[in-house]
């Protein structure tokens, strides 16, 4: 009824306005080209006024025309438009043809969206069709190979683990070097993306220069995700349902194996060295060991006849774990139930989603379940007013094996367990083996569980006027709750070692909210000159509140909560905040769509700066010119798109903790269970912004009909006043405080090319091939003074060099007449003796990726489609710790990889691993035992992966819809399957263990990346 | 039109609605660095933020300090199935990259110090300035003497162009000082103590866990020990120990390592169960549980193990041996485990598979406080300078009076025939035996200028057999004695002179 009361309104508005016209009645039905199926929403408009209407579900519409009407103009997203001359007829059906560039057409860039032909900036999008074909398991799945200049690196293979994400390199050194990713209007936490069901979201906009990421001010210097989630459709409702099962496997390591049983005996009979648990073996066996015993030094196996020390030997390699990986991994099952209904009448659309995840780990013991659910609605209340909302909410549940440098954690566990000891006693008790410790054990009576809530809410409303002027004001929290537990369980190996047992509880609540408010005016006069304009104030703010409460004496593992301790022990609570307040505007002009120019700044105050220095400005230029659209040069006609963009300007990085400038005393210590002030950190009330400056020119181009498409950017970034801590000397009692240090260079290209090898009807082929080189350098320092970010102090910043450059002791190799080590002193000479003092800098030597793509190809024949992406990456350096701890003799308690039996043994071998014995005293050599930090140690990180190859299989609608079903979509995909490498382990780790500050730096005993497969079956109603 | 003004009201509202003063956003667990010490009250909380952080340091009294001077010297020997840890000094490879962490975490404490007795005078004159000026003082030069005995040359050893570390009195930030001479950094340790002495509290009233004038003079007596001023060594230890030393008998003395007592022990860092730092412990070993009790129980996996001839030298009467060690196996060998540090409840087995009853959650192992400075430690002092000065029958009564407070059924006769070389020897012995884990021996060699000789022929195991060290002795004055400085410093700093050898 109120439809009708405003279509009559909006009539009689029309009728004064056009006088006493005569009109007609026009009806008619609009269908799709390519399948003939009628399309609803199709928005069909009197060319040359205001009038119009839209398609009812049936496709079918009726609009009144003024007599002098020439023509109707139909549209719909994804479609070409189509104007349709009236003359004489009052029904009209008109067939509409896809267009497949058209989804491309609009894109979204900061607090607003534009056409893809008006972007100036770089960017690059995903979208809605890219990501239906293609089953994503994760947001960081979703974001892997998206866009050139984007690296992805999960962290590790942990279900629910966060990546390490970098755009056009590393510009930042502290941990601040993440993009900015803003979904449906605000910001969130890198946490918290994990949260986002990867089939909720429409699409992904990549923000990659300065005319781009200038809107976003303090925060747009490492680059900007827009994310943006699905919203109904005005359209009859969808239906979707899905399911996926998947196996998974922890990856095997690359070019090394751990040793066998035998091998690590007979390794260790060599080295002297005898475990306890063999010595145990021997005392219980009664066997005399020569030289008399006791008083005899040495070990116990070296002193027994030979066939003893077989039936030994043979005995522990018949009880042992052998491979412990098959005690400490699985084949994980992951399961996925989805369903989405999606829709919209004449004012109103919704999309309703809701998902089941249960997604064990590779680690035994380990797994991350989510449930998530999300509604978005948008209501037209008024022809000029419209409301909306986006809320997703998730809950996830994770227990977590340990993951530090530990007998504790799994893939350490796989070294620290030596091969011959059993998981498990003869009784079925746990073995506590020489280590006195199980990690099964451990793993079961230690757990650690997170649970987690995980809240996107966004609401806005939005006023358009005067045909050009859109205000709109919004509201959007991203709310998190963590609920951590860890216990330490009664009855528990560990209880048992420390005298208690223990449960700790923290509770993390994260408030974040930001209200957005923007007007933005779009015009075109004459055709030709097109403004658009927006400015716009936001405010952010976040509030987050920790507590941690602990008790101890738990009467039994049975009791779980803290009431049942007998001994509270620790409760704390602490409060940290953050705001921003900020300005922005843009002004984009485009003329005759040849000459395009863009204009955008910002002014932002953060609470973590000084009073000072707290407020900042930030602004690019852009400039474009479509060479296709030019008057005066006619392109040949293979070239069917060109466009030249440039731009130059400024974004910042205010990622660093809370409260940074003010020098301060602490008052959380304590002294014998009283208060004690301790000096907390120094201050720095010049702490200003880090400010990067980017140069950007790019190049979008297609030719022969769109068959080659693809862009090529050159990109220059230079961030300014990093922050960093700023070294003092260590005589003042501390290390350092938060500054800024100097400047870094990022410069590289981009090169993405897309080829449509076949296109036709039913066979279709396309290869792509992108290509991302940069270049980091640190350009300058204010003071000599910066350290490494690396544990051990192995890396450097280094002006000229690349941030965190390798700063090491050089190792020539293995003295073949002595089997002694040789390394380098500074000035080359040599030397067996290593000092840390005679460290260099390996110039370009540094844990940042330099060059990365992906090759990819998909084919759809008919019903079928099959889809393979390649992922190539390269140029960094690893420090191997794995290899560093597992070739050395330094500890031969724990196991070693094989090729560490590869040792110097006698005059003349030319050998990676130096003598274990020393001839003269015929005992083990301690110098040659110890872990040296040199560049021995140092690796390539270059690889390739087969990422993922998918095959799907789309039953014809034709044969579903008798059953009422629009389609049926089958698959089966396959990730990781393959990696080609030199490195010893795996290479790709964004952080290969929890200790480690500098991701990539260091290669450790992290969780390990995983391969799999996936099925799954896609339905729509 | 009138849409637009109100939306245009309420945007305008929207904007305004936030201001400046929202970026003002404050901590809520600390203060600003200047109002840090603006009554009484929080200076006593600065105090205690300085023992605070004795207590925190990884390398100090509740840290390794109690197993570093012994696993660099003659008294420990690895057990291979240990954790293998600080095995980088067990085996002398420590370099510039890997230090001992007493550096930095020394210069940490003393600038605490430093920032109280810049401050103090904001406080009104009187008792409490006095002893808050006297603690941070002595404190102070207790560190950095600690420090300059890790890192440098012993006063004796030492000639005027030898250089140890800055002796920093300033909290300032900007602050980068040069090595300091060595003769010159032992007279500014003294003229602190000397300083500190009249000001401190006496320990009645400051207790054992802050410094008091006791413990001063105590320190005062190992600094002069160590400069070679035998008659002040007296005259301190004197005052420090009073008329009659407090030495606890043979009774209490195991009770000093549960914290059941307080006799003997003049400052310790104090080490709650709430703090729970079990590294005192740990440093020594783990302790692993079975339900079963056998012959082959589990108990305690040690780090370390004592040199099977330095075990040798304490006898069955000595009750040092029965509150430092427990033999006992370890997955079927026995071993000499030491237990001086097993905790408020005492050892967790009292015997092969005897669970002790006394363990409770509210005592975790392995957690006690740090002992810095014992009566006996003064006393052993001062038996030395009077030796060393000539006073032989005051150094054998002292020598008398504190083996008949450790030795069942103790004649004297022998000892009090003691003079000369044997006499010295005796006391040294049992400066090594008393002080043993405690953070001595390896400073105590480097003062006497004598080599690290370990049992050479024997493992690590009760009956000698096992692994024996793999390096056996480091000559007397090898550079080794000194430790490196943190190359991070060096690269900062070039005015610290590094060690020779790294």
């Amino acid at each position: 009824m109120k439809q009708k009361l405003l279509t009559i309104l909006v009539l009689f508005a029309v009728g004064i306005t056009s006088a006493l016209a005569q009109s007609k009645t026009i009806t008619g039905k609009v269908t799709g080209a390519d399948d003939g199926l009628t399309l609803p929403g199709v928005s069909v408009k009197v060319q040359g006024t205001s009038m119009g209407t839209q398609t009812n579900a049936e496709g079918k519409f009726t609009v009144n025309v003024p007599a002098t009407a020439k023509a109707l103009i139909f549209s719909y997203l994804g479609y070409a438009s189509q104007t349709v001359a009236i003359g004489s007829r009052t029904v009209i059906d008109v067939k509409l043809n896809p267009d497949t560039k058209a989804l491309a057409e609009v894109v979204v860039v900061g607090y607003q969206t534009i056409k893809r032909s008006d972007v100036v900036g770089a960017l690059s999008t995903v979208d809605g069709k890219d990501l239906e074909a293609k089953p994503l398991a994760s947001f960081t799945q979703l974001l892997q190979g998206a866009a050139t200049g984007l690296q992805v690196t999960a962290a590790n293979g942990r279900p629910g683990s966060n990546a390490v994400i970098r755009l056009r390199g590393q510009g930042s050194i502290t941990a601040g070097s993440d993009p900015l990713i803003v979904v449906d209007g605000i910001q969130i936490t890198t946490a918290a993306y994990n949260g986002l069901n990867p089939d909720d979201i429409e699409n992904v906009s990549v923000l990659k220069d300065a005319q781009a990421t200038a809107i976003y001010g303090s925060r747009g210097s490492n680059g900007v995700i827009i994310v943006t989630t699905k919203t109904g459709k005005a359209n009859a409702p969808s239906l979707r349902y899905s399911f996926r099962f998947g196996k998974t496997q922890r990856q095997d390591f690359n070019n090394v194996r751990l040793m066998t049983s035998a091998e690590k005996l007979q390794y260790e009979y060599d080295a002297q060295y005898t475990n306890p648990t063999l010595d145990s073996m021997i005392t219980n066996r009664g066997y005399v060991v020569t030289p008399p015993f006791p008083g005899a030094p040495g070990s116990k196996i070296n002193f027994i006849t030979p066939a003893q020390r077989q039936t030994i030997w043979d005995l522990a390699i018949s009880r042992g774990a052998g491979d412990w990986s098959k005690y400490l991994f699985q084949n994980a099952t992951m399961r996925t139930h989805e369903i989405s209904l999606s829709g919209g009448a004449d004012k109103l659309t919704y999309y309703l989603s809701g998902d089941i995840n249960d997604n064990p780990g590779v680690e035994r013991f380990s797994e991350f379940n989510r449930k998530g659910g999300r509604l978005n609605v948008t209501y037209q209340v008024k022809d000029w007013f419209k409301v909306g909302t986006n809320i997703g909410v998730t809950s996830s549940h994770e227990q977590r094996v340990r993951d530090a440098y530990n007998t504790q954690n799994s893939q350490g566990a796989l070294f620290f367990f030596n091969p011959y000891e059993q998981p498990y006693n003869a009784d079925g008790s746990y073995n506590l083996t020489a280590q006195g410790f199980s990690p099964l054990e451990g793993a079961v009576n230690n757990p650690t569980l997170y649970d987690r809530v995980n809240q996107f809410g966004t609401f806005y409303g939005e006023a358009h006027f005067l045909n050009h002027l859109t205000l709109k004001s919004q509201y959007a929290l991203n709310y998190n709750t963590l609920a951590y537990q860890s216990y330490l369980e009664p009855g528990s190996n560990l209880a048992g070692i420390l005298g208690y047992n223990q449960k700790n509880d923290q509770n993390n609540t994260d408030y974040f909210y930001s209200w957005t408010n923007t007007a933005n005016w779009v015009q075109t006069i004459d055709n030709k000159h097109t403004f658009n304009a927006l400015i716009g104030t936001e405010y952010d703010k976040d509030h987050v509140y920790n507590s941690s409460l602990t008790g101890r004496g738990f009467p039994s593992k049975d009791f779980t909560t803290l009431d049942n301790a007998a001994t509270p022990t620790t409760a704390t609570t602490s409060i940290t905040e953050f705001s921003l307040i900020s300005y922005f505007a843009s002004l984009s002009y485009d003329f005759d769509k040849r000459y395009f120019i863009n204009v955008s700044g910002r002014r932002d105050g953060s609470s973590r700066f000084g009073a000072n220095v707290r407020f900042a400005n930030f602004g690019a230029i852009g400039l474009a010119w479509d060479i296709k659209n030019e008057k005066f040069l006619t392109l040949p006609n293979w070239v069917s798109e060109l466009k030249l963009r440039g731009s130059y300007g400024t974004a910042g990085n205010n990622t660093i903790p809370e409260y940074t400038p003010y020098g301060t005393y602490s008052v959380t210590t304590k002294y014998n269970d009283q208060t004690a002030l301790i000096p907390s950190k120094l201050s720095n009330p010049n702490l200003t912004w880090e400010t990067g400056y980017t140069k950007d020119a790019g190049l979008t181009y297609g030719f022969l009909d769109g068959r080659i498409t693809g862009e090529l950017d050159w990109y220059n970034r230079v961030n300014k006043n990093l922050l960093y801590p700023v070294n003092v000397s260590q005589t003042t009692g501390f290390t350092s405080y938060t500054g800024n240090i100097g400047a870094v260079q990022n410069q590289g290209i981009e090169l993405a090319i897309n080829g449509a090898v076949i296109r036709k009807k039913d066979l279709k082929w396309n290869v792509s091939f992108s290509y991302s080189h940069n270049d980091n350098k640190i350009t300058q320092l204010y003071s000599d003074n910066a350290a490494g970010q690396a544990a051990y102090g192995i890396t450097k910043l280094v002006v000229g060099q690349p941030i965190n450059v390798y700063f090491l002791m050089r190792e020539k190799g293995v003295d073949p007449a002595d089997g002694q080590e040789v390394y380098y002193n500074i000035d080359g000479t040599e030397t067996k003796t290593y000092a840390g003092s005679q460290a260099v800098v390996l110039s370009g030597k540094s844990p940042i990726v330099k060059y990365f793509g992906t090759i990819g190809t998909d084919v759809s024949y008919k019903g079928f489609d099959f889809d393979a992406r390649f992922y190539y990456s390269g140029g960094n350096w690893i420090f191997n710790v794995v290899d560093q701890d597992a070739t050395s003799s330094g500890d031969v308690s724990t196991n070693l990889l094989s090729y560490a039996a590869n040792y110097w043994k006698k005059p003349g071998d030319v050998v990676p691993f130096p003598r274990v014995l020393d001839p003269a005293t015929g005992k083990p050599d301690t110098k040659q035992a110890t872990e040296f930090f040199t560049d021995k140690y140092l690796q390539k990180g270059d690889y390739v992966t087969l990422r993922d190859v998918t095959l799907g299989y789309t039953v014809p609608g034709k044969y579903t819809k008798r059953l009422g079903i629009a389609n049926i979509r089958v698959f089966a995909q396959g990730t990781n399957l393959a990696t080609w490498t030199k490195f010893h382990g795996n290479p790709e780790t964004g952080d290969a263990g929890e200790t480690t500050t500098a991701n990539g730096t260091l290669y450790q005993y992290g969780y390990p990346p995983i391969k799999g497969y996936t099925f799954g079956i896609d339905v729509r109603f | 039109m009138k849409k637009i003004l109100y939306t245009a009201a309420l945007a305008s509202v929207l904007v305004a609605g936030c201001s400046k003063s929202d970026l003002d956003l404050y901590p809520y667990n600390q203060v600003a660095t200047e109002q840090a010490f603006n009554s009484q009250q929080l200076v006593q909380f600065d105090i205690n933020g300085m023992y605070q952080g004795l207590r925190a340091s990884g390398s100090y009294a509740v840290g390794t300090w109690n197993i570093i001077a012994d696993v660099l010297s003659d008294n420990l020997v690895l057990d291979q199935v240990g954790r293998q840890s600080l095995k980088t000094y067990y085996q002398y490879t420590y370099s510039s990259n890997s230090t001992y962490g007493l550096f930095t975490g020394g210069y940490t404490v003393t600038r605490r110090a430093n920032a109280i007795l810049e401050n103090i005078d904001k406080l009104p004159d009187g008792t409490f300035k006095n002893d808050a000026r006297g603690q941070a003082l002595a404190l102070r030069a207790m560190l950095y003497f600690d420090m300059a005995r890790v890192y440098s040359k012993t006063y004796l050893n030492a000639s005027a162009s030898d250089f140890t570390l800055p002796y920093v009195t300033t909290s300032s930030a900007t602050n980068v000082p040069p090595s300091e001479s060595l003769q010159g950094f032992y007279g500014k340790v003294i003229a602190d103590l000397v300083a500190a002495e009249p000001l401190i509290n006496p320990i009645a009233t400051n207790t054992n866990i802050y410094l008091n004038r006791e413990a001063v003079a105590g320190l005062l007596s190992r600094v002069y020990l160590y400069k070679g001023d035998y008659a002040n060594c007296i005259a301190e230890a004197n005052k420090a120990l009073g008329t009659t030393p407090n030495l606890p008998n043979i009774a209490t003395f195991p009770s000093i390592w549960t914290d059941a007592t307080n006799a003997g022990v003049l400052f310790k860092v104090k080490n709650t169960s709430l703090d729970n730092i079990n590294s005192p412990g740990v440093n020594y070993y783990q302790f692993t549980t079975r339900p079963t009790p056998t012959s082959t129980q589990n108990g305690y996996k040690s780090e370390y193990l004592p040199d099977f001839s330095f075990y040798q030298l304490y006898a069955a009467t000595d009750v040092r041996k029965s509150a430092y060690f427990q033999t006992n196996y370890y997955n079927g060998t026995l071993y000499n485990h030491i237990i001086k540090y097993a905790g408020r409840s005492g050892p967790p087995e009292l015997g092969i598979g005897i669970p002790n009853p006394s363990v409770s959650s509210a005592n975790p192992a392995g957690v006690v406080d740090g002992k810095l400075l014992r009566t006996a430690e003064v006393l052993l002092n001062r038996m030395e300078a009077e030796y060393r000065s000539g006073a032989i029958p005051a150094a054998v009564a002292d020598l008398v009076l504190l083996k008949s407070n450790r030795y069942t059924g103790y004649d004297p006769t022998a000892d009090n025939l003691l003079t000369g070389a044997p006499l010295l020897n005796e006391i040294l012995k049992q400066r090594r035996l008393e002080l043993a884990f405690e953070g001595d021996r390896f400073w105590d060699l480097k003062r006497l200028n004598l080599p690290v000789q370990r049992d050479a022929t024997h493992g690590e195991a009760a009956d000698g057999s096992g692994v024996p060290p793999n390096v056996a002795t480091l000559p007397a004055g090898d550079n080794r004695f000194n430790l490196p400085y943190p190359q991070s410093e060096i690269n900062f700093n070039p005015g610290i002179k590094q060690n020779p050898g790294y």
